[in-house]
């Protein structure tokens, strides 16, 4: 019988295999043997030598080169048959091996997965948001073509650079004589009350009829705004709605173009749906309308409200249009004349997609970002020392493998094969991870994370949170990372291993004490790099306790607040006040309900009016802008009711009166501000246009606006004395307040059954908003910092066990000579302590660095916070104390007798 | 006479499967078992050694002929038996079948 050799068995030892010339070799030879044969047959017979060749020649079937040739040729191909036979034999045993190999160890490749997972899917999380909102082109055609044109009042003496918006007919002016582009549009964010059916309070936008155009955007159904609506103020009652508001709230009513419905009490015509996905360049409004409709607002002299933006005409460069802006801006300074002070307009053009998201986002992402890498570095380094763990447990096998002739190449694409593997399962692991992860981000809103009670009426992004999600470059990012980390960490080892030679490998084990050396440092790194993290988390989580516990100057429990605009023409403007004090005896007589008060502002909530603060006895500033005051009208009760103190003087009255003598309140920082250490009480001031002459009475204590800023100057005036328009009513409640809302509500429906009530909040509810950045950024930082800690303190225990493994010899002989098993536990708890005391040091110096990014993100806290460093390096402490716990254990129980024997 | 295709196989398995023989000593089998009716291109014959060799149902082996010359010797292996097997038997269903269509539609013609 002939001994029968497996191909990939042939290939592991280096038996020579036929080669092609051997092949045809052999086949000439066979053939000459067979034409001789019969030759020598003819021959016997009686036939002469000549014709006997010429016979055999004949009986080939062919000519003698033609045979040679189809032999020659089919000696190739089956040579070839062979070789891709024997090498998808051989990968095949790879696979095999190396899914046995990951079957028989499943903690190893758990552990490998799952880190996996951590890291890339997080990584990959984070990545697909930064790629929507950061780095993707904005979704609109033609994108670098877009610019944002803006109105400035550069920087000067005390004020800061402000951007107001557009007045109606600036904006006319400029697109009227401006050149470089094709498409000019305006907007400006609003809100509305959607009055049919139920009442609904949504965001809008006042447009151009140019607007959708200039995006190059069409209306999902019905028709976009005539283009002749902007020649004049005074369009037609014409609404687009948000395809979002569509689908909610009119169930995606395909007869929906040209009904009408009811805005802040108007009716308005539907003249189409908006694209899919759009919200506006505010990236929250529901309903767009012509902004010429808005006649009354437009045409005052001061108003300021409108955003530009603008498509370039094709050939015209960014820097020409920036140009023009600016050479037009001087032409529309000297028109339209500054009224606000001796300050000139500047006309500016920037790229739109420069401000397709708020910087602070921005900035928020980039930190997250950062952080995700970080976790991903951990969790590389941890799949490192995994992999080289097991490397130098192999160490026999492949020596042996080695010495039996397996080439060095034939085991690197084991150990490729093996890697891919568990690369791809991480993969796949990550994918799942990073799936959780985007819908989580998706979830998230930005204006209230990002913005919270800063919204003022600017823009928030033209992309939308929503838009999150896992898209195959996303997908693709996951894989591609887990595979270079799979292989560039799987085959370094594997190089290093595949280089020992037999008698090193199987004489000692002390080669493995010395990879060991290799998993230490990758220890320290990680300890290091979780350092970082755990500090940036414990800054995030120190600042936002801060931010909670702070002083916000008034009593926030049992409170709850909401907004009523009656000036929206449900009631008739000289009946307000009336309305008012009824509604408010209404809500008092709620059983629950201790008071109820007014204020045209509320603290951590939408920004307030501000206005311009002149004292009487000193002459006019140059720029009135220079110094500026929160502008609250109050009811007298209202100081009471939010236990505001007095400082000093006295509070309102309800003898404080319209057509009485103007008073006003000032707090401590406007008197400070307005008046130094002079005494304001008794002095006169006036407030913009509205409040002339008033009398400072006294001074009240500060609100906070916003928990995590200072509070700034505020004023306050009598509801009595000015007018109230929409206002915002505060009831203490004798209970918890959230319980009494819809008592209140009714309460309110009572005196006026039209009149919405809206954004119905507790303080607390909005003392969340108000914070919800803050915990948005301590809740991810303290998520990544746990997965490296936990990722850390794997790495400790894998190098700790595999050192115990290694050193079974060492300590048995320790134990065997008398040593104490609590000590030789000792021993190993020193080791794990002693590396994540190194990898502090090191991350240290990274921490201090890295934290400074997040200055502004703390609250009341440096970056180098000494409390927050200490109680990291204690968690750190007490995790290598618990990740080296059961190695110790292990240690302490060795068994001389076994140890020894088993050399 | 043509070979019929896909009898060639067979055949040589056939010739092989009594003892192992050299290129010349197959084609000689052949020729004599059929009383010279079947004759195989030398040529075709050496293709379908190489044929069945890959296949691994023949193994070639180098040896020296009664008259002292090198030829190359095969034997059938355990799978060359087994095709042998299934494929003489399909053979000779197949040809049983060919051969009672023919002559049946000859007798009628003639009837």
């Amino acid at each position: 019988m002939r001994f029968e050799i497996r191909p990939g068995v042939r290939r592991l030892l280096r038996f020579p295999i036929r080669t092609r010339t051997a092949m045809k070799r052999d086949a000439d030879e066979e053939l000459e043997a067979l034409i001789a044969c019969r030759v020598e047959h003819l021959v016997a017979r009686g036939m002469s030598p000549d014709d006997a060749r010429a016979e055999a020649i004949r009986r080939l079937g062919g000519s003698l080169d033609q045979v040679r040739q189809q032999l020659h040729t089919n000696a190739d191909r089956r040579e070839r048959r062979m070789r891709v036979v024997e090498s998808f034999e051989s990968v095949m045993q790879d696979v095999r091996y190396a899914a046995r190999g990951l079957a028989r160890r499943p903690t190893f490749t758990a552990v490998s997965v799952l880190t996996l997972a951590i890291g890339v899917g997080a990584t990959t999380a984070i990545f697909s948001a930064v790629n929507v909102l950061l780095l993707r082109p904005l979704p609109y055609a033609r994108p670098d073509e877009l610019m944002k044109v803006s109105l400035i009042l550069p920087a000067e003496g005390g004020h800061p650079t402000l951007t107001p918006g557009f007045a109606f007919p600036t904006y006319t002016a400029l697109r009227n004589a401006q050149r470089s582009f094709n498409s000019f549009a305006a907007y400006t964010p609003t809100q509305a009350t959607l009055t049919s059916g139920d009442a609904e309070h949504v965001d809008g936008e006042y447009v151009s009829a140019s607007y959708l155009r200039t995006l190059r955007l069409a209306p999902e159904r019905g028709r976009d705004f005539d283009p002749s609506l902007d020649a004049h103020v005074g369009a037609p009652h014409e609404v687009i709605v948000s395809y979002a508001l569509w689908q909610n709230r009119f169930n995606a009513d395909r007869s929906i173009i040209g009904h009408t419905i009811d805005i802040d009490r108007e009716p308005w015509t539907i003249v189409g749906v908006g694209p899919r996905g759009f919200r506006g360049l505010s990236g929250q409004a529901d309903v767009f309308l012509p902004v010429t409709t808005v006649a009354a607002e437009l045409l005052r002299p001061g108003s300021s409200m409108l955003s530009v933006v603008a498509r370039r005409a094709s050939g015209v460069t960014a820097l020409r249009a920036t140009e023009e802006m600016s050479t037009l801006g001087g032409r529309l300074a000297n028109e339209f004349p500054n009224q606000m002070g001796k300050l000139k307009w500047e006309v500016h053009a920037s790229a739109l997609d420069a401000l397709r998201i708020d910087p602070l986002v921005r900035r928020s992402l980039l930190v997250l970002f950062g952080a995700a890498w970080l976790v991903l570095a951990i969790a590389c380094v941890n799949v490192a020392s995994l992999l080289l763990g097991r490397a130098s447990a192999r160490r026999r096998e492949i020596a042996v493998r080695v010495a039996i002739g397996a080439g060095r190449g034939r085991l690197l694409r084991l150990f490729l094969v093996e890697s891919l593997m568990l690369a791809l399962l991480g993969g796949i692991a990550s994918a799942g991870v990073a799936w959780i992860g985007a819908h989580v981000l998706a979830s998230v809103d930005p204006a209230a994370v990002f913005r919270g009670p800063r919204s003022d009426a600017a823009t928030i992004g033209a992309v939308a949170f929503s838009s999150i999600a896992l898209d195959w470059q996303a997908l693709a990012f996951a894989l591609c990372t887990s595979l270079v980390v799979g292989l560039l960490f799987g085959l370094a080892p594997a190089l290093g291993s595949t280089r020992a030679s037999l008698s090193d490998a199987l004489t000692s084990d002390r080669t493995a004490a010395g990879a060991g050396v290799g998993r230490r440092a990758l220890v320290v790194t990680q300890v290091a790099l979780a350092l970082v993290l755990l500090v940036g988390s414990g800054l995030m989580v120190r600042s936002l306790a801060k931010l909670l516990s702070v002083d916000v100057g008034f009593d926030a429990s049992n409170l709850i607040t909401f907004r009523l605009s009656p000036q929206d023409g449900s009631i008739a403007p000289e009946s307000v006040p009336g309305f008012y004090a009824k509604m408010l005896d209404r809500v008092r007589a709620v059983p629950g309900v201790a008071d109820a008060a007014l204020d045209s502002c509320v603290p951590l909530g939408r920004s307030c009016r501000r206005t311009s603060l002149l004292r009487s006895d000193l002459p006019v500033p140059d720029d009135i802008y220079a110094k500026v005051t929160g502008l609250d009208v109050v009811t007298p009760n209202w100081f009471s009711l939010m236990q505001v103190r007095l400082v000093r003087g006295r509070s309102f009255l309800p003898t404080d009166r319209a057509g009485g003598p103007r008073v006003v309140l000032l707090n401590e920082s406007a008197a400070k501000t307005f008046f130094g250490a002079e005494d304001p009480i008794g002095k006169r001031i006036s407030l913009g246009r509205q409040v002339k002459d008033a009398e400072v009475i006294g001074i009240v204590g500060d609100v906070r606006q916003l928990p995590d800023s200072a509070p700034g100057p505020t004023t306050y005036v009598p509801s009595a004395q000015s007018p109230p328009e929409e206002m915002i009513v505060f009831v203490r409640t004798m209970r918890d307040a959230a319980t009494l809302g819809g008592e209140i509500r009714k309460a309110v429906r009572d005196v006026a059954p039209q009149l919405p009530v809206g954004d119905m909040q507790t303080m607390a509810q909005r003392k969340g908003t108000a914070t919800a950045r803050n915990r948005f950024h301590a809740l991810l930082l303290t998520a990544f910092a746990l997965a490296a800690l936990l990722l850390a303190a794997i790495g400790i225990y894998g190098v700790l066990s595999f050192a115990v493994t290694a050193r079974a010899r060492e300590i048995g002989i320790r134990i065997a000579l008398g040593a104490e098993r609590a000590s030789v536990q000792r021993l190993v708890i020193g080791e794990g302590l002693a590396l994540v005391g190194v990898g502090v040091v090191i991350g240290l110096a990274g921490a201090f660095a890295g934290a400074r990014v997040l200055r502004t993100f703390l609250f009341d806290l440096t970056p180098s916070d000494p409390v927050t460093y200490a109680t990291i390096i204690v968690v750190l402490g007490v995790t290598a104390v618990l990740a080296s716990w059961a190695p110790g254990r292990r240690a302490s129980r060795v068994d001389p007798v076994i140890a020894l024997r088993a050399e | 006479m043509p070979m019929l295709r896909g009898t060639l196989d067979p055949l040589v398995l056939k010739a092989v499967s009594w003892s192992p023989m050299h290129a010349f000593e197959i084609t000689n089998w052949i020729e004599e078992r059929s009383d010279g009716h079947v004759q195989i291109d030398d040529g075709a014959l050496l293709q379908a050694l190489h044929r069945l060799d890959d296949r691994r149902y023949i193994a070639g082996e180098w040896g020296v002929t009664e008259n002292g010359r090198r030829a190359k010797y095969y034997r059938i292996t355990a799978a060359g038996r087994d095709y042998l097997r299934t494929e003489a038997a399909r053979l000779v269903d197949h040809l049983g079948a060919v051969v009672s269509i023919l002559s049946a539609k000859t007798s009628k013609s003639r009837g």
